[in-house]
């Protein structure tokens, strides 16, 4: 089924938020949605964006799936349509704390082979993470001519304000198909970015643990890892590009129903990522691919065909 | 006096935060660890089993799909009915709960798409494995024509008599087929039976289920089997229809399709829960 909803977390990402003068001294990261299909989860949930940047900002993320309804090799494909629009937003608390949060807001639709189509719509599962930079930062205002690092670690907390649908864990589709997994997660994360100059290369890594629901479901536990390269190219003192392309890697753990395993729920993702940057002043405008190299969710039942982000984000 | 104060209160608020940050790590401990208090299982339930017919991993669509089995013989399968009764399920204590018998004998039919048999009022429980037959055994069909009850109007209006006297056919198996020395699309009919008390064909299946099948008040399995029909002719038995293509009464052929019939059932998942939508 699923993958699970996890898949989709890549798309979280974002493209490095960038301040008017210090763009490039933006990693972005992103902090990926959990489990696959996302949808399931709560949706991506990204967290990126410039490592030192506090933003608000409105994300579309839009997922496409194909999930095998029923157990057959002959049995029919149906299409899975997974959109966000998120919310979400960076906020320093003292000198090296960085508050993120993102409530996220679906609507999914799938066909299935009579034509009937199911439509999922609501709030998911809002999230929290206090990331500590490990690495004191140099002012902004300082240009630095030698390569800058950044480190951090984040612990956070994804709360289970989406609903769960016990329904759709049943029969052979896609178990993420969901607004939220129902239950709380915690996560576990470590961004590490280097800027020199133009160019900047960032590399995430973060671990999601799940919890049993409500409704006895536990999504797998899901690992995600990210590595993105960028350049900034400034068109004007108050206008900027900055150009990405990345790899990131998703892995699912097995779900378990009353403590039950649930056989062929792990699954494993790759995906290439692009994406396009514009900053003009306080604005960032992104938009981001991520197109799936390789890929194996739910024994081949479920396969990720794409996903899009398209965000505006206002540094603060 | 007043700066040892501020050692001091700085010391606490250090300890604070050690208690603080230890607090946090506990609670994600916690919360994230299994609480596996295995809640006692009361009650009882129905249990469903699906009998999901398919030709090896695809799904069995009569008379509009044909496939080429191992002996190179095209079949196009137009019916798939058979027998299936007298019900056991085993728990993770090794305890076996048998279904009353005379409300154990069911026949599945991909052409009525009746393939769901649903046994109640099953005790609370864990169960790990599941026992049935395929066909009518000898005992009931030794206790007559009246006790038989409703299974004989059932079993007639499935097609899975031929008479009182020669019994039940426990499967039914039909549809047409081509092959190297057949070159002309001609029909197959392989039913098989017990033949009145002469010949026991009736057959019992034990399966694993894999996931365990969890049983209460609140909780109603349904175990998902898929019947492989390839394995009816092209099993452990392989049985050509070009050089037979009617299989009915054969004291030789018969036995090695009740052994292939048997053993073309696998599970493929165990779904628990009370909410299913299918």
């Amino acid at each position: 089924m699923l993958l699970l909803g996890g898949l989709l977390s890549a798309k979280a990402n974002d493209l490095p938020e960038v301040g008017s003068y210090c763009i490039w001294k933006n990693t972005e990261f992103e902090y990926f949605c959990d489990t696959c299909g996302c949808g399931g989860n709560g949706g991506s949930m990204g967290f990126g964006t410039g490592l030192n940047n506090n933003f608000v900002g409105l994300r579309y993320i839009g997922q496409k799936y194909r999930s095998r309804d029923g157990i057959f090799d002959n049995s029919p494909w149906i299409n899975e349509n997974f959109n966000t629009v998120q919310a979400w937003g960076k906020f320093p608390v003292g000198k090296r704390v960085l508050i993120n949060a993102l409530l996220p807001y679906h609507f999914h639709n799938r066909t299935f082979a009579d034509n009937t189509e199911q439509t999922i719509t609501g709030v998911g599962d809002a999230t929290v993470l206090a990331y500590y930079n490990v690495l004191r930062q140099t002012p902004d205002s300082i240009i630095s001519i030698k390569p800058e690092h950044v480190f951090q670690i984040g612990v956070g907390v994804k709360l289970p304000t989406g609903s769960f649908d016990a329904a759709n864990i049943e029969g052979s589709v896609n178990p993420s198909f969901q607004l939220g997994t129902g239950s709380w997660d915690y996560i576990l994360a470590a961004n590490y970015g280097v800027t020199h100059r133009n160019w900047g290369l960032s590399a995430l890594l973060n671990y999601t643990i799940k919890t049993e629901n409500s409704k006895n479901y536990l999504f797998g536990n899901q690992w995600n890892v990210a590595v993105n390269t960028y350049k900034t190219f400034y068109v004007s003192p108050s206008v900027s590009l900055t150009p990405q392309f990345g790899l990131g890697a998703e892995f699912f753990e097995e779900n378990r129903e009353f403590n039950l395993t649930v056989p062929d729920t792990r699954g494993d993702v790759y995906f290439a990522r692009f994406g396009l940057e514009t900053n003009y002043n306080r604005y960032a405008l992104g938009i981001s691919s991520m197109i799936p190299i390789s890929q194996n969710l739910n024994e081949g039942k479920v396969e990720v065909k794409n996903r899009v982000s398209l965000y505006l984000n206002i540094n603060i | 006096m007043a700066s040892a104060f501020i050692i001091k209160y700085q010391k606490m608020k250090f300890i604070y935060k050690i208690l603080a940050i230890t607090l946090v790590l506990t609670v994600f401990v916690s919360c994230s660890s299994d609480d596996d208090t295995a809640t006692e299982l009361t009650g009882e339930n129905s249990v469903t089993i699906e009998f999901d017919n398919s030709v090896g991993s695809d799904d069995l669509l009569l008379a509009t799909s044909s496939y080429t089995n191992s002996q190179n013989e095209t079949l196009t399968i137009t019916r798939l009915n058979y027998i299936v009764s007298n019900f056991r399920l085993t728990n993770d204590q090794g305890e076996t709960f048998t279904y009353e018998k005379d409300d154990s004998y069911f026949v599945t039919s991909e052409e009525t798409g009746n393939t769901e048999v649903v046994l109640e009022n099953i005790p609370a429980g864990t169960y790990v494995s599941i026992t049935f037959g395929v066909g009518v055994d000898q005992e009931k069909y030794l206790q007559g024509a009246e006790g038989q009850g409703d299974f004989l109007t059932v079993a007639e209006e499935t097609n899975m008599m031929w008479s009182w006297q020669a019994g039940y056919k426990f499967l039914n198996f039909e549809g047409t087929f081509t092959s190297e020395t057949v070159t002309e699309t001609t029909d197959f009919k392989v039913h098989m039976g017990s033949h009145g008390s002469s010949l026991d064909n009736y057959k019992e299946v034990t399966l694993s289920l894999g996931t365990d099948a969890l049983v209460s008040d609140e909780m109603s399995p349904i175990v998902h089997l898929v019947a492989d029909a390839n394995a009816i002719l092209d099993g452990a038995h392989k049985l050509s229809l070009s050089e037979q293509s009617v299989i009915m009464v054969s004291e030789e052929k018969s036995p090695l399709v009740a052994l292939n019939t048997a053993s073309m059932f696998t599970v493929d998942h165990v779904h628990n829960g009370s909410e299913h939508s299918h």
